[in-house]
């Protein structure tokens, strides 16, 4: 009976702080959330009033932002292709192939994870400010593929790995040709994982800020440099707004992520299933 | 060519279709390899090399010497200190936090790491923003808090605040490394210690803690790492005492124009940051051993 009460006790209290550490997590996030819809938008908490004037204010004349969010897409979306390429490349060579020095390889992808992204951000700054492309879209995008393909080929080598090659030995036994099993086994069943390696791509580049802000110049700022300038220099209350809308965008893009997930699994499970395995490798089989 | 070598093309010459996945696997992996020295070794080894190069070209140590005195060695300090308190409490929430998700129902844990994850997707500069309106002087902390002697706290630039920041930020990390450990424990061996008399604190003590003792030291590393190169939550959170090596680093390079300064700093912190990779990895090959031992 001791031992009982001791042991609930226990476990209250465990509750009780785990809960309080995941408000530690989730409280900044719902407080900006609330204070994007409040009159006051300095620090009182909870508002005494409701407004959406900081989402009109992002629009208004003279508003830097629709300048910065343009850029931070045009910078994700050139970003993304690049690592999907080098991505798609990399992890088929380190999956797929003997490749020499492969551990050399795969020590090298993952620098950039490992290596402070300000002394990444120092060197590229080295590399494109005497090539006099400091503020080029171009400049910026490279930088951020330095940070962005690593992340795409690891869930891409983890795509690859998950993809049972009986599937591809089966279509090959009954005379597919090596392009008939990339287009129909091979492309469709990596497709949510390279699908996923781009969200997160976009995302990496979306939300970088020490390579933006070394590579950027006045007139081209993205998205979280300007965040940050307007949070240190400038007091710009649609801040807030910004803030909130980036905190919907990464929700809606971990949901995306899931979702892909999930239909992928059911697509590798039918596929293993015997009769669609038939029809896919059957020549002429359209069953994909 | 490519059409006669299918896959299924039976009985090839072994040594040739080796040779011929060689041969894919290098040309595979040439665009990372090529983008990577281009972008990522190259650049690093001219900050190396601009480091160790005087005004005029020639060899000196004077940036080094320069990033070790003064008011640049408390800044080191300071990012030191910094990174070691962010660090230690990451590594006791996220042992605490994971600790309760393991014991949760599979409905309850999914959520949890959801709001584990969620936070750790939303960009660093928009939950720095949402801590410096929640610790402020009419904040919801200091309005919860209002009752209590002494109250508004000063929560905001200052080292509690930039240490309540970027522990929020490495949290993410440490917790789920530790939930990744804390699944992977045998649990028969805690069921064999019961079976053998042990009680809780002991099974804890002497079979749990030393199972998990090597993640618990990875975690740790990696968010002191992390924290070594951090400045968002820094600058925005923290006072003039608060200046960390990064934020040294960008004004040197954007304010003072003093690129082989930076370059020095950039250095230290990378040689840092590799010692620390090297701890976690010697860690990690301990915990790899010992957890050999105990399932022999």
């Amino acid at each position: 009976m001791m031992e009982l009460r001791k042991t609930l006790t226990g476990r209250i209290a465990l509750t009780v702080v785990a809960t309080l550490i995941l408000l530690f997590l989730a409280l900044p996030i719902v407080v900006i959330l609330v204070t994007s819809f409040s009159n006051n938008a300095f620090a009182a908490f909870p508002p005494e009033a409701w407004t959406l004037n900081w989402y009109r204010a992002l629009f208004a004349d003279g508003s830097k932002w629709p300048a910065a969010l343009s850029l931070s897409a045009l910078v994700a979306a050139l970003s993304t292709v690049f690592s999907l390429i080098i991505g798609v490349t990399a992890a088929t060579a380190l999956v797929r192939s003997e490749l020499p020095l492969r551990s050399a390889v795969f020590a090298l992808v993952l620098g950039p994870l490992l290596i402070p992204q300000i002394v990444t951000a120092l060197g590229l700054f080295l590399l494109f400010e005497p090539a006099a492309m400091l503020g080029s879209p171009i400049a910026i995008a490279l930088g951020h593929t330095v940070l962005a393909s690593p992340i795409a080929v690891l869930i891409l080598i983890a795509t690859l790995r998950g993809i049972d090659e009986r599937l591809e030995d089966a279509a090959a036994s009954m005379g597919a040709g090596r392009l008939t099993i990339a287009r129909k086994i091979t492309f469709p069943l990596a497709a949510p994982g390279m699908i996923a390696a781009a969200i997160f791509s976009f995302i990496t580049s979306f939300d970088e800020f020490y390579i933006s802000q070394f590579l950027s110049s006045v007139d081209t700022v993205t998205l979280p440099v300007q965040v940050y300038n307007s949070l240190t220099f400038e007091i710009d209350p649609s801040v807030t707004a910004v803030s909130a809308i980036l905190i919907a965008f990464a929700v809606l893009a971990l949901g995306l992520v899931a979702l892909v997930r999930w239909i992928g699994t059911g697509r590798q499970e039918s596929l293993l299933s015997v009769e669609n395995t038939v029809g896919v490798a059957a020549p002429g089989g359209e069953t994909v | 060519m490519a059409a006669t070598l299918t896959a299924g093309a039976p009985a090839r010459p072994r040594k040739l279709l080796a040779s011929r996945r060689t041969r894919v696997g290098i040309l595979y992996a040439l665009p990372v390899v090529v983008y990577l020295l281009v972008l990522f070794v190259y650049p690093i080894f001219s900050t190396l090399v601009l480091s160790l190069k005087d005004a005029d070209g020639s060899f000196t140590l004077h940036w080094y010497a320069d990033a070790l005195t003064g008011v640049n060695l408390s800044v080191l300090f300071t990012t030191l200190r910094i990174s070691a308190e962010t660090a230690v409490l990451s590594l006791v929430f996220g042992f605490v936090l994971a600790q309760a998700i393991t014991r949760l129902k599979p409905v309850w844990a999914g959520l949890a790491m959801l709001v584990v994850v969620v936070p750790h997707f939303v960009s660093a500069l928009v939950r720095t923003y949402g801590w410096i309106i929640m610790l402020g002087d009419k904040g919801l902390v200091n309005e919860t808090l209002a009752w209590a002697p002494g109250a508004p706290y000063q929560l905001l630039y200052n080292e509690l605040g930039v240490v309540i920041g970027t522990t929020s930020m490495m949290l993410p990390y440490t917790v789920l490394l530790l939930y990744g450990v804390m699944r992977g424990v045998d649990r028969r061996l805690l069921a064999a210690a019961s079976s053998m008399g042990a009680g809780k604190v002991t099974i804890f003590r002497r079979v749990y803690l030393p199972l998990v003792a090597p993640g618990l030291a990875s975690a740790g590393l990696l968010s002191f790492i992390l924290s070594l190169g951090y400045y968002i939550t820094p600058a925005l959170m923290g006072g003039p005492n608060q200046t960390m090596i990064a934020t040294l680093i960008n004004q040197q390079v954007t304010k003072e124009n003093q690129w082989n300064g930076a370059a020095a700093q950039g250095v230290i912190l990378l040689v840092l940051t590799l010692a620390g990779l090297l701890l976690v990895k010697v860690v990690s090959s301990l915990g790899a051993s010992r957890k050999k031992r105990n399932a022999s």
